[in-house]
């Protein structure tokens, strides 16, 4: 990857779910530490394009590139994704009834880091590591000891999700309304994991329609997903101005943003984005 | 010295012959002949000798956790002798018509029987309570290359054991396991009986060598509010049938019955026939079945239900699940309902692995084929948690070595779809 190449790169992004196209043309860059607000209707694809970026087999790309840290991320199978350091939270994680959240959670663990060139973590200093990272979070240790969500409310599968997202510390988060079913605790919690990652260099594609969490979260850039485009772009402005008039404007040409947008592409820099939209 | 009624029984079976190859109960995994159950195959003895001894102590008894002192009593019994014979056989019917297709089995059984283990459970004495929870490990070792060993296990009423029994015959990291010796023909019937109030967790792995020939038959009685649950983890050999008759006597009586069979290029097959004798009784019969290469799993769920059994509940849930290569996996679910007023379910799936949560666990860095062994042993573990609901006793087995559930799923550890095909279903 050369200096100026983001980390996250979509160009032309077209991807169909059986026999209907859900994303029609997506492009975007994310740099390392950024983060990106991507807003939108339900079916306007933001979840799909998460899910595509993992590399669910469901999701099948039509034309575009995504190029991720460097490499062609398309090319590569979800766990190599995984292991480049991509992490999708899941908006309705699923249950895994009879594996140990704690195993679970250490074997992708010890696989990532694995794949980092970093010896494993054996049983006693993964669980030390958990335990705390589980009470920062507000996740009941007990919840380590059972099944992967089995039986877990809403917020607690949310948690259980910050907490992978916590350990595993991956290059790259993208969070599909990960505040859904969260408490006000729940909310802090999600932003303090947040901050600190992205301090340490973790960049972020969040979805939401909480504007009082995108506001916590001082995004670098806001965009509005609309009928499979990138419909809009912007900054806080454009979130609110989405929260109050609807994410789903028909009719609206797609433009650069109902606030200050930075220039195309940017590069990155204290409030601004390095988000690059392609207007189509 | 061989007793007059092993004598007998061997002549009965001589008139009545062997499961004949139409059986309807045993067309899909045809038992060998009677010759090899009893010693007569040249392969396994010479003409009018024993067979060859192996090494292995037979039935022993090992602590399991904390148990109350005093509570079971545990005869050894010499089937050689004709009083403990009788001893042996006690309060048992001679093998007929409650033994379906399976009576030559049983008269086979009687042929060569040489010794046997009954326990008592739950007796009473000075300072013996009966009603606390007793805690027994079974392991059962060959004597012999060919053997009929007995289990006579008799719980009293209002007693509670959770009981685990091994046989165990390739590598499982643990101490149940005799890897190595000559392959074995082993032909074993347990009797259980609960009585009132009674419950009996019951854990059972059997893990014979490649070339063995196993046949293990349960009878079980349950008594009016007993519950018995039994979690069977077994694998595959040459022959290997695992055959449990559950006859639900009392009113209110239960029982839970869950499986997880493994099969890798080989055969294995389990019959689990409940009847339901009263009212207000329920029985539960979940199977896994994993196979790969060229293995043959069979199921058999037949589930009874008598006239006048009142509010019964019937719940029947056999998968299959394919790992790669061509094996067949044959699932049958069976009701036969003689009564109005019951609840029953049953069902078989095949293949079914669920994909968001392999998908799930890809996202999180696990390859295809790890993320298919973690699901399906996570499936194991909650088929035999929700059966035995002893979750610390897993853990302790595991941790002790007897018990590596991970270990047993990974002989057939699952590949992706499409490497696998050849599911049955009648």
């Amino acid at each position: 990857m050369t200096q100026a190449e983001p980390l996250l790169q979509v160009q032309d992004l077209q991807v169909d779910v059986g026999e209907r196209r859900v994303l029609e043309s997506v492009s975007l860059d994310v740099q390392s530490g950024e983060l990106v607000v991507l807003m939108g209707a339900n079916g306007s694809g933001k979840s799909t394009l998460g899910l595509t970026l993992a590399g669910h087999p469901r999701y099948r790309v039509g034309a575009g590139q995504v190029r991720f840290d460097g490499r062609d991320l398309l090319a590569l199978n979800p766990e190599e994704r995984a292991r480049a350091g991509l992490f999708v939270s899941f908006q309705a994680p699923p249950e895994i009834p009879g594996v140990k959240n704690s195993l679970f959670i250490r074997t992708a663990l010890n696989t990532v880091r694995d794949a980092r060139g970093e010896p494993p973590l054996d049983a006693f200093d993964f669980l030390g590591d958990a335990r705390s990272a589980a009470a920062r979070l507000g996740l009941p240790e007990a919840m380590l000891g059972r099944p992967v969500n089995d039986g877990f409310s809403g917020g607690e599968r949310k948690r259980n999700e910050l907490l992978q997202l916590a350990l595993l510390r991956p290059r790259l988060a993208l969070l599909d309304e990960i505040d859904s079913g969260l408490d006000a605790d729940g909310v802090h919690a999600v932003i303090r994991l947040v901050q600190e990652l992205r301090a340490a260099g973790t960049a972020f594609v969040i979805i939401s329609h909480y504007l009082q969490l995108i506001e916590m979260l001082a995004p670098d850039a806001v965009l509005r997903l609309d009928q499979g485009r990138i419909a809009e772009m912007g900054g806080l402005a454009l979130a609110r101005d989405v929260a109050r008039s609807g994410a789903s404007r028909a009719g609206e040409p797609a433009t650069e943003g109902a606030a200050a947008a930075p220039a195309r592409p940017a590069p990155p820099k204290t409030g601004a984005a390095a988000v690059r939209p392609r207007i189509v | 010295m061989k007793s007059a009624d092993a004598i007998a029984a061997r002549e009965r079976l001589a008139i009545t012959g062997w499961i004949p190859a139409r059986s309807e109960a045993f067309r899909h995994l045809p038992p060998p002949p009677a010759p090899i159950w009893l010693g007569d195959d040249p392969e396994l003895a010479a003409p009018g000798a024993d067979a060859l001894p192996v090494d292995g102590a037979g039935w022993t008894l090992h602590p399991l956790g904390i148990s109350a002192p005093g509570q079971v009593d545990a005869i050894w019994l010499d089937a050689g002798d004709a009083t403990e014979r009788e001893a042996l056989f006690a309060g048992q019917p001679l093998p007929g018509d409650g033994d379906g297709e399976a009576a030559p089995f049983a008269w086979a059984h009687r042929a060569i029987c040489r010794d046997g283990l009954r326990l008592r459970i739950g007796t009473a004495g000075p300072g013996r309570d009966p009603s606390a929870p007793v805690w027994l490990h079974v392991r059962h070792r060959p004597r012999s290359a060919v053997e009929a060993p007995l289990l006579s296990i008799e719980l009293l009423p209002g007693a509670h054991c959770v009981l685990v029994e091994a046989h165990t015959r390739t590598a499982m990291d643990g101490p149940d396991s005799t890897a190595g010796g000559p392959p074995i023909v082993q032909n074993l019937q347990t009797h259980i009986r609960l009585g009132e109030g009674a419950t009996l967790r019951h854990l059972r792995i059997v893990a014979p060598a490649a070339g063995d020939r196993i046949a293990h038959r349960l009878q079980v009685g349950i008594g009016r509010r007993a519950n018995y649950h039994q979690a069977l983890v077994a694998s595959g050999s040459r022959y290997h049938l695992q055959r449990h008759r559950v006859e639900l006597q009392g009113e209110e009586a239960a029982c839970h019955m869950a499986g997880v069979l493994v099969a890798a290029g080989s055969v294995i097959e389990q019959q689990a026939l409940v009847s339901h004798e009263a009212p207000r009784t329920s029985s539960d019969v979940e199977t896994l079945a994993l196979a790969g290469g060229k293995a043959l799993a069979v199921v058999n769920a037949r589930t009874r239900i008598a006239p006048g059994c009142d509010d019964a509940s019937v719940r029947q849930r056999l998968s299959g699940v394919p790992t790669g290569g061509q094996p067949r996996l044959v699932l049958r679910p069976h009701l036969e309902i003689h009564h109005d007023t019951v609840q029953a379910v049953h069902g078989a799936t095949w293949g079914a692995l669920p994909e968001d949560a392999l998908f799930y666990a890809r996202q999180r860095g696990l390859d295809e084929r790890s993320a298919r062994g973690l699901i399906v042993e996570g499936m194991a573990n909650a088929m035999l948690e929700r059966c035995l609901g002893e979750p610390t006793l897993l853990e302790a087995l595991h941790d002790d070595g007897t018990l590596r559930i991970d270990a047993f799923v990974s002989r057939v550890a699952p590949s992706p779809p499409g490497a696998a095909d050849g599911s049955g279903h009648d």
